[in-house]
């Protein structure tokens, strides 16, 4: 091996790290090390100019190991990594310390996070001096992908790539294609038919000659790797079905929140208390219409149910407020007396021509009441016979700080969207990750939300957090898009972080087959040795820790690496 | 001088490495004391690993991972499980008091969990004191 010739970088990151991390002091602490040719810090790392210098470092002082310490390397590990590539260095022989997530933004003391940063840069110092060029591989790509949900995202995702020529298996768990949005009889802010915007949507996906389409499927078990999954249909029409595809997309969507949970409300108690679901379908009727079968005088919208509330759901549901707007000109429309009260939380307004939409509704002779979500919900109770209504809501209007009641006939819940109960075994079988909300998360929050941390496995719709429909169309096509690019390009690059056998070392024990998750090693009886198939290894390493003798090493978190790693980690701690 | 205790964690790259990152992101606050080393699944933690982490002198390791069910890579928790029970009883034989090594399963959305176990752990070091690794390899180091 060619002597280790070493670049250390240390980032501000602005102020992020430099507030609480001496950079100066890390760069000349991390410069004394043997094999460290160099150590500089500069403001933003990641930006070109920061880049350009690591690049002109390595040209100029043939470096031919770096390390950046900055943000985590779930961030930019991968900007990093093309960077060193660009100098003509295996991107594998890079490192990065993260003294900003786990370091100057988690501490206080000056010192003890400048003294972790040197602990850590010394770690990764020690580590990258046994780092490896570990050279890229590619596997061909299956050009069918397997949606899974049938509701408007993922039927977008699977026109877009099948109108490009390329097979879809679109997979719904209920009876019909459509979701949620068939459902609805106008979209906001427009006013216009759901039903007519999806009719030919709905055509286009059963008739497509690319597109298969299984309903009352559910998906179990998918096994393989990017360009290359597998999965068999398990349910009574199509048993054994055996599928393969290249890429995933997850569109299972989000469903309304039971408002039974909230007994403010009582929902279930009140027959005239329903959800915005239940008025969507009442609306679709085309009559609105109290239990009784009489017309209300007097209909209220409640706002942010279960959302914005830590004792249901912390986070806003985004198009309640909207949906919430749009009744009030489809019962304004049939019954042009009926009282009508809008009791919100707060009203978002966000997207595009959203504010219009509030601002024209206003006009609609309607009372906008507020209530404050953290002090105390609305409550509704039964009405006196003496009172000329159904029922009344008691509630602290917050703007003029008065307790009032309200009459009504007929109340609206909003209901949040929340996940499905079965999310997890969807994820199980996809592999990925979800977020404390239980939606999807993807792989990076503003540059990449439509991948996972998952090569091939792209997730759209609301099943990655509460939008509306256009944002959910948005991210759809755009899925569609990448997954375009990957079957036209014909190859997708896959793990290289994989596990291998040094074959004079294995004893033959077979423990590593017993442990792999993935039956990616087999038993060569003529060897008496273990094999690794590098394409179906995941690169988890458990093989590599319950082999007795060594003989596996799992690239790129080799023992050594790590063990060396460990061997600098607590440099300063003496 | 005051005894800062060292921690050296093992977090898995899915769940806990996420987790510990969202800790700062969201700028939550914990112990400095505590070295936070990458693997991509805590069923890669090789017993060896966690020796050599008390051989430098740490005064605890800490063993972090998906929770059951969640493992990226479906089931090596289980594993790091199976072998962190039997290390407990291993370190306890070598006089490492067994509170010094510790296994919590931490989602990428705990991030105020992993800060919270990052205050605990360093209070419980803190009460047993130095590791006896640690303080005979000072002895050395003054020698
Ligand atoms: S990936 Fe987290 S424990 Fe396996």
């Amino acid at each position: 091996m060619e002597e280790p010739r070493i670049g250390v970088y240390v980032c501000w990151c602005g102020t992020n790290i430099a507030k609480m991390v001496d950079v100066e002091a890390v760069t000349t602490e991390v410069g004394k090390l043997p094999n460290v040719v160099l150590a500089k810090n500069y403001k933003y790392m990641c930006s070109d100019p920061g880049q350009e210098l690591i690049i002109k470092d390595i040209k100029g002082h043939n470096l031919n190991r770096v390390i950046v310490a900055a943000c985590s390397p779930r961030i930019h590990e991968l900007t990093f990594r093309n960077a060193v590539e660009k100098a003509g260095i295996n991107p594998y022989l890079f490192e990065m310390a993260n003294i900003r997530e786990q370091d100057s933004w988690v501490h206080t003391d000056r010192t003890e996070a400048t003294t972790k940063a040197i602990d850590l840069v010394i770690a990764a110092v020690r580590r990258v001096l046994y780092h490896e060029p570990l050279e890229k591989r590619s596997v061909s790509v299956d050009p069918a992908t397997l949606v899974i949900g049938g509701g408007i995202s993922g039927m977008m995702a699977s026109l877009e790539i099948a109108n490009a020529g390329k097979k879809v298996y679109l997979i719904e768990k209920t009876d019909h294609l459509g979701g949620h949005v068939v459902k609805f009889d106008l979209t906001f802010p427009h006013l216009s038919s759901a039903k007519q915007m999806m009719r030919p949507i709905l055509q286009r996906v059963e008739n497509h000659p690319n597109i298969e389409v299984f309903l009352q499927t559910e998906i179990h078990e998918v096994t393989g790797y990017v360009g290359n999954f597998k999965t068999t249909l398990r349910n009574k029409d199509n048993e054994g079905t055996e599928l393969k595809f290249g890429n995933i997309i997850a569109a299972v969507g989000l469903k309304p929140f039971d408002p039974s949970k909230i007994e403010e409300y009582g929902y279930g108690k009140f027959p005239d208390v329903i959800t915005s679901m239940e008025f969507e379908d009442m609306l679709g009727t085309g009559k609105i219409l109290t239990k009784y079968g009489k017309e209300p005088r007097n209909i209220a919208i409640i706002h942010c149910v279960g959302s914005r509330n830590k004792k249901y759901h912390e986070y806003c549901s985004r198009t309640c407020c909207m949906a919430a707007l749009k009744f009030v000109h489809q019962i304004r429309a049939a019954l042009p007396s009926t009282n009508i009260f809008e009791i919100y939380a707060d009203m978002r307004a966000y997207g595009k021509g959203h504010e219009e939409f509030y601002a024209m509704t206003t006009h609609k002779q309607i009372m906008f009441l507020m209530y404050d979500q953290q002090e105390r919900l609305p409550v509704i109770r039964q009405a006196n016979r003496s009172d000329d209504c159904n029922m009344i809501i008691e509630m602290d209007e917050k703007l003029s700080g008065l307790p009032i009641e309200v009459p009504v006939d007929m109340v609206i819940l909003m209901v949040n969207m929340e996940a499905h109960e079965n999310v997890k075994d969807v994820v199980h079988a996809i592999g990925v990750s979800l977020c404390g909300n239980q939606f999807f998360i993807e792989k990076h929050p503003k540059l990449d939300p439509v991948a996972t941390t998952t090569a091939g496995v792209y997730i759209v719709g609301t099943c990655q957090g509460p939008k509306d429909i256009p944002d959910s169309v948005a991210q759809a096509r755009a899925a569609a898009a990448r997954i375009l690019a990957t079957i036209e390009g014909g190859t997708v690059p896959v793990e290289v972080t994989t596990s291998f056998v040094n074959e004079k070392l294995c004893c033959g024990c077979q423990t590593c087959i017993s442990v792999c998750p993935y039956s990616a090693i087999s038993f060569n009886e003529i060897k008496k040795v273990s094999e690794v198939n590098e394409v179906l290894c995941k690169g988890c390493g458990t093989c590599g820790s319950a082999c007795p003798t060594g003989a596996i090493k799992c690239k790129h978190f080799t023992d050594l690496q790590i063990l060396s790693e460990i061997e600098g980690i607590m440099s300063m701690s003496y | 001088m005051n005894f800062r205790p060292t921690i050296v964690a093992f977090l898995c790259n899915w769940c806990a490495y996420t987790g510990a990152d969202l800790a700062g992101t969201s700028r939550l606050k914990y112990a400095p004391n505590i070295r936070i080393i990458r693997i991509m699944c805590s069923g890669r933690i090789d017993p060896t690993f966690v020796l050599k982490a008390f051989q430098q002198g740490a005064d605890g390791v800490l063993i972090c991972g998906c929770h059951p069910g969640d493992c990226h890579y479906q089931e090596g928790n289980y594993k790091c499980l199976r072998r962190f029970k039997l290390l407990q009883k291993y370190i306890a034989q070598m006089g490492i008091e067994k509170e010094r090594l510790q296994l919590e399963w931490i989602s990428a959305s705990e991030g105020k969990q992993f800060s919270e176990l990052v205050n605990n752990m360093t209070k419980t070091m803190l009460t047993l004191g130095p590791s006896k690794i640690k303080s005979s390899l000072e002895v050395e180091y003054i020698k």
